[in-house]
């Protein structure tokens, strides 16, 4: 080596060692008060899919919202673990009138808020009136309500126009959310003033894109009961829970290999071997979860005839699109009742037709419409990748039965924005999280996109909405979902699994499609 | 010279006139719309045209853009329609971590790049500059999301050495927060490096072959003289050029490195504020790097005058 090359070389590992002591001392104190603190008992650090659009739970029906708020908001009743109804701020089932059409909620007494008031029954109706007004939810009831009235200190009144069965699972709701707030915090039909609820935990501090703290509110008061779903006691063991959105999957499964996070939500199917085999993790597996839907636009264009939309449930093969979305058996299922197999609305016989394919099959109802190869614009987004992918194969099935398509990939905010217009679109592809509720099926609603609407299906739902009887209840459904399966308004794809992971620490978790964080403690 | 930054003020407020119109116009232009985003899935038509006229999106664009304009003039980037606080603040809250970021990337790029170009083009030819030359084009042609999904593998789940994402807790200190931009720092500054030795390179090679050079050479001057204080001085205006275009795009433009990291940089900021079309984040956080990039252009500019005293404005 010259003196030159020599000199310049040392200059060269000067540079190195620099970069490399920087990082050596960045290093070297890395490992004591960071991790001490991230792994501490008394914060749960839960990585998330992203930042919430907000933290109001009342406007919003996001799950990733009311992942979040649940902790904060609490709404009259909830869901138990077999998704029966249980009292929550109430502190029973409400008693209805024997025409269906008044509903008296008693309240629970000593029930705080977070700003250390106490919940009153005036707090309560004027939370209902801005459910009514604000909650996607809450609009679809506020036709139906002739009033919302107290009763004394200690329960509410809601009197209905005409008998409303889903009234009390749509007030259990953790999005959309009839969330009980104090009175003070409303501001007409937009977001609330200030994040007050009278939840486990409250709002520390939110810095957007980087991490929501909610910490224990010491003077809560639970309701009652053995902690069974979202119902029964409920208690704050650990003094933290810290949200963090990681909008990468692969960061937010290295991030709880690592130890770093305590809980990811929303990972890969096929990372699922590489959880399972790290020491200090377990795999959590949500079912049910969700099912895709290929949603047609019953109002307007060449689906709006039903024949060609038959067609469309006859060429499509769920298992391939199921397959090619998930890629991993495990993580799903061929299952068209809407409803799976364990839950209380389950029916496999009307769902037959799901089944029911055949290109063969698909032609000729495409030519009994009159179909004259015009072409299907179906609106899909990369933002959701198992979604992508479903379309794909879809595309490729729905041509080889005859169908021309146009298949459209776009952002989520333009899908969202474009399936407003009926004109501007036959068919696209979204999720639906499991709900409790049929009522609560997005599909049902006429105003959703999709439009359906017809006599048949109106009456159906009307009187499956006015039926309070659980088992009549139940045969009034098989009829909706015969329903939907002869005017095909949509395709069930099937049901598809969460992946999450826990560290080995966190203990008392119960896995749910909206994963909560009290009940649950961390080892030491 | 003062008449020189003066005029470049002037051009910058025009370009920053321009910059505001054309992102206003791409912003609206494009499909998609915010308060269809932030209502969720299940929101009908009815409940986003309604928010929609609370957001004040229902007024014609032209209304828009002049309430746009009347709160530039008064230094007023608006209000975030997610984040639920002014976009002002919410640059200040990413400015941190960006500055830091950009600092300690382009830090690393120059560490690596400078003296290796160095070194490459004094051994021209040599085992060392065929060495340097092959790492650098294989370093400029991996992807920064795989050198940082590859340091996240080995150097933080495997042994915890560094953390794997985020930008520490809420409790950290500066040392702390340093710390978790190590691992994307260094995922950044190896391909920038690339580009940096390459172009050191290169402009050492042009003024090497120079007369004065080999003058130099002739009078007997130690070798690391004639490198390091005649050669480097005089290659310097391009390698400070491609450093001023490596610090600029960092940025905005580590946008990829901040999502494999889960940072909440600037980058990520305007990324999310896209797809949430969050109107007033896209166009101020567009304004102000627009700014910043004019800003580090005229001290590029201003730069070769003290590099090479040849250089008048």
């Amino acid at each position: 080596m010259t003196g030159i090359t020599r000199r310049l070389f040392n200059i060269a590992l000067g540079s190195a060692v620099a970069v490399g002591g920087l990082s050596t001392g960045i290093l070297g104190t890395w490992t004591t008060p960071a991790l001490a603190q991230q792994g501490g008992a008394s914060v749960v650090t839960v990585a998330t899919i992203g930042e919430p659009p907000t933290l109001d739970p009342v406007g919003t029906t996001s799950d990733l919202v009311s992942i979040i708020t649940q902790h904060m908001f609490e709404t009259l009743f909830t869901f138990d673990g077999d998704w029966k109804l249980a009292p929550l701020v109430a502190s029973a089932l409400p008693q209805v009138s024997a025409d269906g059409r008044t509903y008296t909620i008693p309240l629970r007494s000593g029930v705080t808020f977070h700003d250390g008031s106490t919940v009153t029954v005036d707090d309560v109706v004027a939370s209902l009136d801005h459910w009514t007004k604000a909650s996607p939810r809450g609009k679809t009831v506020a036709p139906l309500v002739e009033s919302i009235t107290a009763k004394g200190s200690d329960a509410v009144v809601i009197a209905l126009k005409e008998p409303f069965a889903p009234l009390t699972a749509l007030l259990a709701m953790n999005n959309g959310a009839a969330a009980i707030v104090p009175k003070s915090v409303i501001d007409g039909p937009g977001a609330l003033k200030s994040l007050v609820g009278t939840g486990p935990y409250k709002l520390l501090e939110h810095k957007p894109d980087q991490y929501i703290r909610l910490v224990r509110h010491d003077a809560y008061a639970s309701p009652a009961g053995t902690p069974s779903g979202y119902a029964g006691s409920r208690k704050a063991v650990i003094g933290e829970v810290r949200f963090v959105p990681v909008p990468n999957a692969a960061t937010r499964v290295s991030g709880v290999l690592a130890g770093q996070y305590q809980f990811a939500d929303s990972l890969p199917a096929e990372t699922l071997p590489r959880i399972k085999d790290a020491a200090g993790v377990k795999p959590v597996i949500v079912k049910p979860f969700g099912f895709p839907l290929m949603i047609m636009n019953t109002k307007t264009g060449v689906m709006a005839n039903q024949k060609v939309r038959q067609a469309v449930l006859a060429a499509l093969e769920p298992n391939d699109m199921l397959l090619a979305g998930l890629g991993d058996p495990a993580f799903v299922q061929a299952e068209g009742s809407i409803y799976a197999q364990g839950t209380p609305y389950y029916d496999a016989a009307s769902a037959k037709p799901y089944a029911d394919h055949a290109a063969g099959k698909a032609a000729d109802l495409l030519k009994a419409a009159g179909y004259k190869g015009e072409p299907i614009r179906i609106m899909t987004s990369v933002q959701y990748e198992f979604l992508y992918k479903m379309s794909m194969v879809a595309q490729a099935q729905l041509e080889m039965a005859g169908f021309k398509v146009d298949l459209q990939v776009l952002d989520w905010a333009t899908l969202l924005q474009r399936r407003g217009d009926d004109k501007g679109w036959d068919a696209f592809f979204t999720y639906h999280t499991f709900v409790p509720e049929p009522s609560l099926i997005t599909v049902l609603n006429p105003s959703y996109p999709g439009w359906w609407d017809s006599p048949a299906k109106r009456e159906a739902l009307a009187a499956f909405n006015r039926e309070m009887d659980p088992a009549a209840r139940k045969a009034k459904w098989v009829t909706l979902q015969t329903l939907f399966y002869s005017e095909v308004p949509s395709v069930k794809v099937g049901e598809f699994y969460n992946l999450a992971a826990s560290s080995d620490k966190l203990t008392g978790y119960t896995p749910t499609p909206w994963p909560f964080f009290w009940n649950t403690d961390l080892k030491s | 010279m003062l008449v020189y930054i003066v005029r470049r003020f002037a051009g910058m407020m025009v370009v920053m006139l321009l910059v505001a119109m054309v992102v206003f116009v791409i912003a609206r232009v494009v499909p998609g719309d915010p308060a269809a985003v932030m209502l969720g899935s299940s929101a009908t038509p009815e409940d986003i045209a309604a928010l929609r006229g609370r957001l004040g999106l229902d007024e014609p664009l032209l209304t828009q853009f002049l309430l746009y304009l009347g709160q530039i003039v008064r230094f007023d980037l608006g209000e975030s329609i997610f984040l639920n606080r002014p976009v002002v603040q919410a640059l200040a809250e990413r400015s941190e971590l960006t500055a830091l970021l950009t600092m300690m990337s382009v830090g690393i790029a120059m560490l690596i790049g400078v003296p290796i170009g160095i070194l490459s083009a004094a051994k021209r030819g040599g085992l060392i500059d065929q060495t340097a030359v092959g790492l650098a084009m294989l370093a400029a042609s991996i992807p920064s999301f795989w050198i940082g999904l590859t340091l996240i593998k080995y150097l933080a789940v495997d042994h915890a050495w560094f953390p794997v994402a985020g930008y520490g807790p809420p409790e950290a200190d500066l040392m702390e927060r340093m710390r978790h931009l190590v691992l994307p720092a260094i995922a950044l500054g190896i391909p920038n490096s690339a580009l940096i030795l390459r172009f050191t390179r290169t402009s050492m090679l042009d003024v090497m072959s120079n007369d004065y050079v080999r003058t130099a050479r002739a009078k007997g001057l130690p070798p690391l003289v004639v490198v390091l204080k005649h050669a480097l001085r005089n290659a310097m205006i391009p390698i400070l050029t491609v450093i001023g275009l490596t610090t600029a795009v960092m940025i905005a433009g580590a946008i990829v490195t901040e999502t494999v990291f889960g940072l909440p940089g600037v980058g990520n900021l305007i990324v999310s504020a896209v797809l949430r079309r969050d109107y007033p984040v896209i166009q101020g956080a567009l304004l102000v790097v627009s700014a910043i990039y004019v800003l580090i252009n005229l001290t590029v500019d201003l730069l070769y005058a003290v590099v090479d005293p040849r250089v008048r404005y």
